[in-house]
């Protein structure tokens, strides 16, 4: 596993997404109370990006059918989506965003 | 499906005249004329006793509308007040009347519950009518559902692809478009920063270098898609709120159902340059309607392929965000309608 540079923290907004990928990952971030996440970007039912969805409290929607995951463990929260997203562990050193990737 | 309980545009105000205008919304015919005091009505276009549509008779003693079959007279509010050769007007002989508004260069009409038709609820085209900016409107006749209008009016990708000799170019493809919701409306936002700006725009605003140009789309249920659009030289703080040295215009639209495959579509364009030369206004609305009819041809291919196979699936894809919220506030708002009539006739 190895720690990757994907983002700058103060691109983080605080309810905003943002997409970022590392080789073959497509990975959201997201700042919610302050804590910044990361999951798989692409919505398992139809390949949204969920960076391009509706941040509401510490749940995601889908943009396009409204499948709703839980922020912080990518639990799925409502259908069309039928399973939990895969999270990645975040560590902020200085002002980079790290994401933990198992290779 | 229809919305029935909202304001919709029947007509551009110099449509309607002394000449009964026929027109179908929602699947019924409509007859609109003036009184002599030039007040719009809207009466049912079907003769009580027979079903002839009473728009191919006249306008007789003022503001009597009489039969061309067998001579029934109807007041503004739809009541038969003569039957030409008896003394008597039989229960019954009456046709529905439909509340009208002008507003804005338009004549709106509720087709939903008469006791709901609130005029403060109609969408605000105030554009029109405001000596701050140039405007104008026209009507197309679409062969197509009015949510295809609707679709199309709130999707930007589409530009780059059906517009490219008027307002669409490349630089639009990869350029970032946010969504923004509330219960009842949808907004949809696209800045393209430093760019070539299109060439409606070049010939519009004069430009000579790259420009940053906004298009922020709003949704207002069941069928107003406003469009604040423009462009200023890039590097001069239009992102930040700071429009200056640039054009603005807005693109005003009104779908009104004909039936669930035709639509009555009302735009127009307002722009806030040469306010006062109509010849100006009359280049923003060729660029415009050069634009829509490309769009209409669209709307009218995909409604014949979906007659021709009904049912059939559909993907989507990420650019469908606006499109879908929108869709999706239209379908509460049916339920919460027909869920409303249901309880109404319990």
């Amino acid at each position: 596993m190895t720690w990757h540079r994907v983002a700058a923290a103060a691109d983080l907004d605080e309810g905003e997404a943002v997409a970022a990928e590392v080789d073959e990952h497509r990975i959201a971030l997201c700042r919610v109370h302050g804590t910044i996440y990361a999951f798989e970007n692409v919505c398992p039912h139809a390949f949204a990006l969920l960076s391009d969805g509706f941040i509401e409290g510490n749940e995601i929607e889908c943009p396009l059918h409204a499948a709703r995951f839980d922020i912080a463990t990518g639990e799925c929260l409502s259908p069309p989506a039928d399973r939990d997203l895969v999270t990645y562990a975040v560590k902020v050193e200085g002002e980079e965003v790290f994401v933990e990737i198992y290779s | 499906m229809f919305l029935r309980n909202a304001w919709y545009v029947a007509a551009i105000d110099t449509e309607i005249s002394r000449t009964p205008l026929r027109r179908i919304f929602m699947n019924e015919p409509i007859v609109m004329y003036r009184t002599e005091a030039g007040v719009a009505v809207a009466l049912e276009d079907r003769c009580a006793h027979r079903h002839l549509p009473l728009s191919m008779g006249k306008l007789i003693e003022g503001d009597i509308l009489e039969c061309l079959y067998h001579g029934l007279c109807f007041d503004t509010s739809g009541n038969c007040v003569k039957v030409p050769g008896q003394q008597t007007v039989p229960p019954g002989a009456r046709v529905k009347a439909y509340p009208m508004v002008e507003r804005y260069h338009w004549v709106w009409i509720w087709m939903g519950d008469p006791a709901l038709a609130d005029p403060d609820t109609i969408t605000d085209f105030h554009w029109f009518d405001d000596p701050e900016w140039g405007a104008a409107t026209r009507y197309l006749h679409v062969k197509g559902n009015w949510q295809l209008v609707v679709d199309n009016l709130l999707d930007l990708t589409h530009l780059a692809f059906v517009h490219t000799t008027t307002i669409g170019n490349r630089a639009l493809v990869d350029a970032k478009v946010k969504v923004d919701r509330s219960p009842n409306d949808v907004t949809v936002t696209r800045w393209t920063v430093d760019a070539p700006a299109p060439p409606t725009f070049v010939k519009a605003g004069g430009f000579t270098g790259n420009v940053d140009r906004w298009q922020i789309i709003h949704f207002t249920p069941p069928s107003f898609v406003r469009l604040d659009v423009g462009a200023t030289p890039t590097g001069t703080g239009a992102p930040e709120g700071r429009r200056v040295g640039g054009i603005q215009m807005r693109n005003l639209n009104a779908m009104t159902p004909e039936t669930e495959t035709t639509t009555h579509y009302f735009y127009g364009q307002a722009h806030d340059f040469d306010i006062r030369n109509p010849k100006t206004t009359e280049m923003v609305m060729e660029q415009i309607t050069t634009a829509f009819l490309e769009d209409q041809a669209v709307f009218e291919a995909q409604q014949a392929n979906m007659l021709q196979v009904p049912n059939a699936p559909q993907i989507d894809i990420n650019a469908d965000t606006g499109v879908l919220q929108a869709r999706r506030i239209l379908d509460r708002l049916h339920t919460e309608e027909q869920a409303a009539l249901r309880t109404a006739a319990e």
